[in-house]
């Protein structure tokens, strides 16, 4: 077991430093997958060598690209594989048994597949999206080699079922029964990793102030472990049936966070804004009843460590919500002037918010801990939602579909024999790396490994392979070609440099009962490999993802902000995890698709942060309103604003701009009567007015023209 | 039992059936055992499964095999 050899070595360098110490820990953990996935490669060829499977080959691949260094992982992908290849092989079977000998309908029809598949899985976060490319892929490679032979179509199905399901069942019992790395201890690090730094980042920002720059780390940050432990929580599923038991009391911990963690940056918003004014003493006040908050949240320098700290920490938040109304309205009764009243009305609100949403976030991450799996109706409700562009899975289908026919046309009309397998290389790549965040340049590590695979595949073959005999020997002279393979993978320094190199060095080995040594065949077919890889590499580069296309991240961009749209119209019932959830996935999307620091990615968390506290105000807005008793005009004034406001993140223009904040100031003014309405209606206000926010460029260069509006 | 089966016309063997059947079962298997928290008692729990799905698999194939 993984936990077994870091004792081993805990112990056995337990006198060096604990750098050194992690490293040797890393390095054993790096070989230890090594020489797992070496030993299921090997274990599987033989295993089809002994079953008398057609291309034992294809079963080694199948490891090669199943395997993982956390067994989650592995198993995650293998079930998505296998479910992925069954249904391709049915794929397979109607398009050749719908036209057996037409080779034109064959190739669109069959292009069609491949496309929309490739098209459903850029629209999946998770390996899902892996299964859907193979649903695409297995397609191809049951019906291509038979094209000729319509006949002889099953044979090629069931063969390679029995291969690619042979490699899945090895690798998926090797990494999790062989010294396993448990993803789920992964996903227990990063829980606590997320909690303790929350709670630490709350109490010592608390009493401070957080410029604007800062926040947005934050917010990136904090993006980042939501969507990381959403992955990571739909793989672990699969290893550890205690995570799978649990896993709505996952969803709901990580609902409790993004819930706390938007009231949080919302509060810094407004202390920002006060801060700007000349307003300190409401600003002093709301510092001295935070200040009571962030003492419930324990001695400055400590850190929550594990979940059995976390009842106690519930515990003293739900004392410290119950006092804190009554210390804000001792602080409230030295303000004199409206404004400030409702400034610090709104500001205590949201204090009192924060401490509520931070006792059910302690509170969910003690339940995690609890030995009983019963779930609660709040943990069954939290759903975590997607946001998806079409147009972008559109891009991914059209990119698969004409790639596929492009190269398909280049087959039939130059007879050239190793054409089909060019198309299939090139299809199969423009569809697995659709999902990815940067093609391109994971296309350029792809083809750096699959070109010194087929050179060493080569070596090995006829430098090596052709002197040796039997099943020991083979073994031995494929070693030392696979180890630097998978140390490769194992590191992340060049992603996708390993994986190319074994899949090409596993190709061109192509091992077999009896070995076939025909050189002009293996550089032939290696030539048309790579030209297959590069098309693949140019149709992303014709039809560019969201990575290089502005238009595309620009949609992305819209999605975004049409979060607030969906704010406004959609059904209050689960509302809100939907907002949080959808809101923070197109963001992480965003992220992964520009580089960090640049204009597009700036931009994009901007508009994030002001998706997010102007999205969640709604909400509380319209909750109120539907438990508050208020007059039909009032509740058409809200209505309308509410609709120019989402009219404005729909479509961002100057006029909506002073449009909806001119509605909202009218709404203000009538709402006076009604406390609970007040709050979210300031928020909404302020962040409106902030000159620092993302709306700001509106605010700007033509105020003057409009003092008279506002 | 015959040891091949006929499925839409093709021959498969009466094992890949069972196999599926036992993979379903230990699916359940796999689920009661957690929520009862016997995997806590357990050393290596991976191997357990593994071990719980050659007996579930066996048995079944020698009791229809048979």
């Amino acid at each position: 077991m993984g936990a077994v050899v870091q004792g081993w070595f805990d112990t056995a360098f337990g006198t060096h430093s604990a750098e050194a110490r992690a490293w040797l820990r890393g390095a054993a953990l790096d070989w230890l997958f090594v020489a797992k996935a070496t030993f299921a490669v090997l274990l599987t060829g033989w295993l089809a060598m002994a079953l008398d499977l057609e291309q034992p080959g294809t079963a080694m691949m199948t490891v090669a690209i199943v395997i993982h260094p956390q067994s989650g992982m592995v198993i995650a992908k293998s079930f998505y594989r296998a479910l992925g290849t069954l249904i391709g092989c049915a794929a397979a079977f109607a398009i050749v048994g719908t036209f057996p000998q037409q080779r034109v309908p064959f190739l669109l029809c069959m292009a069609l597949w491949l496309g929309l598949c490739a098209g459903g899985a850029s629209l999946q976060r998770n390996f899902r999206s892996y299964g859907f490319v193979l649903a695409g892929y297995t397609a191809a490679i049951v019906a291509l080699p038979v094209v000729n032979h319509p006949q002889n179509v099953f044979n090629s199905a069931v063969m390679r079922v029995s291969e690619v399901m042979l490699g899945i069942f090895v690798a998926a019992i090797v990494s999790d029964a062989i010294f396993p790395q448990r993803l789920g201890d992964v996903l227990r690090e990063s829980v606590r990793g997320q909690f303790a730094d929350f709670i630490v980042f709350v109490r010592d920002s608390l009493r401070g102030a957080l410029p604007r720059p800062e926040l947005e780390k934050a917010h990136l940050r904090f993006v980042r472990a939501v969507v990381q432990i959403e992955a990571q929580r739909s793989s672990v599923v699969f290893e550890d049936v205690g995570v799978r038991l649990r896993s709505p009391r996952l969803r709901r911990f990580n609902h409790a966070f993004m819930a706390a963690s938007t009231s949080y940056q919302s509060l810094h918003h407004l202390l920002n804004r006060l801060q700007a004014d000349e307003q300190s003493p409401v600003r002093e006040r709301l510092m001295a009843l935070a200040g009571s908050l962030a003492d419930a949240l324990g001695p400055a320098g400590s850190e929550p460590r594990t979940a059995a700290q976390a009842p106690a920490l519930s515990l003293r938040l739900a004392a410290s919500a119950e006092h804190l109304p009554a210390r804000a309205q001792v602080l409230r009764d030295g303000l004199q002037a409206r404004s400030d009243r409702l400034d610090f009305d709104t500001g205590a609100e949201l204090i009192q918010r924060i401490a509520t949403e931070l006792h059910e976030y302690s509170d969910a991450y003690a339940r995690l801990a609890l030995r009983n799996s019963a779930v609660s109706v709040a943990e069954a409700e939290s759903n975590f939602a997607h946001a998806n562009d079409w147009a972008g899975a559109a891009v991914v289908v059209a990119r698969t579909t004409l790639t596929m026919l492009v190269m398909g046309t280049f087959w039939l009309a130059s007879a050239w024999t190793d054409g089909a397998g060019a198309m299939l290389i090139a299809t199969i790549f423009s569809g697995l790396m659709a999902t990815l965040a940067d093609p391109l340049r994971a296309i350029g590590y792809m083809l750096v490994g699959y070109f010194v695979g087929i050179v060493c595949g080569i070596v090995c073959l006829y430098g090596v392979l052709i002197h040796m005999d039997g099943f020991v020997l083979f073994s031995a002279a494929l070693v030392p070609f696979l180890l630097p393979g998978f140390y490769l993978s194992a590191r992340p320094a060049w992603p996708g440099v390993g994986a190319g190199y074994l899949l090409a060095l596993l190709y061109t080995v192509a091992a077999k009962n009896t070995m076939g040594y025909d050189a002009l065949h293996s550089i032939n077919d290696s030539l048309s490999q790579l030209l297959g890889v590069v098309c693949a590499g140019a149709a992303f580069m014709l039809f560019a993802g969201a990575s290089d296309s502005p238009w595309l991240l620009g949609r992305l961009l819209r999605k975004l902000r049409l979060q607030v749209v969906h704010a406004c119209a959609w059904p209050l019932r689960g509302l809100l995890p939907r907002f949080e959830s959808a809101s923070r996935d197109v963001a992480a999307q965003i992220v992964a698709h520009t580089r960090p620091g640049s204009a597009p990615s700036r931009e994009g968390l901007a508009w994030s942060l002001a998706v997010q506290e102007t999205g969640r105000a709604l909400i509380e807005l319209r909750s109120a309103l539907s438990r508050a008793e208020v007059p039909m005009p009032l509740r058409e004034r809200i209505g309308a604003a509410m609709a120019a406001l989402a009219a404005l993140y729909a479509e961002p223009g100057r006029e909506k701009y002073w449009q909806a904040r001119e509605l909202f100031s009218v709404s203000i003014d009538e709402a006076v009567a009604y406390p609970a309405l007040m709050s979210p209606l300031h928020l909404i206000r302020l962040a409106l007015l902030d000159a620092d926010s993302v709306l700001g460029a509106y605010l700007r260069p033509s105020a003057q023209e409009h003092d008279h509006a506002a | 039992m015959p040891h091949e089966i006929v499925v839409f016309d093709a021959q498969v063997p009466v094992l890949l059936p069972i196999f599926l059947v036992s993979l379903l079962l230990l699916w359940g298997l796999d689920g009661l055992l957690g929520r009862f928290g016997l995997y806590r008692h357990v050393w290596h729990p991976p191997l357990v499964r593994l071990a719980l799905f050659a007996c579930v698999f066996c048995s079944l194939g020698l009791l229809v095999m048979r």
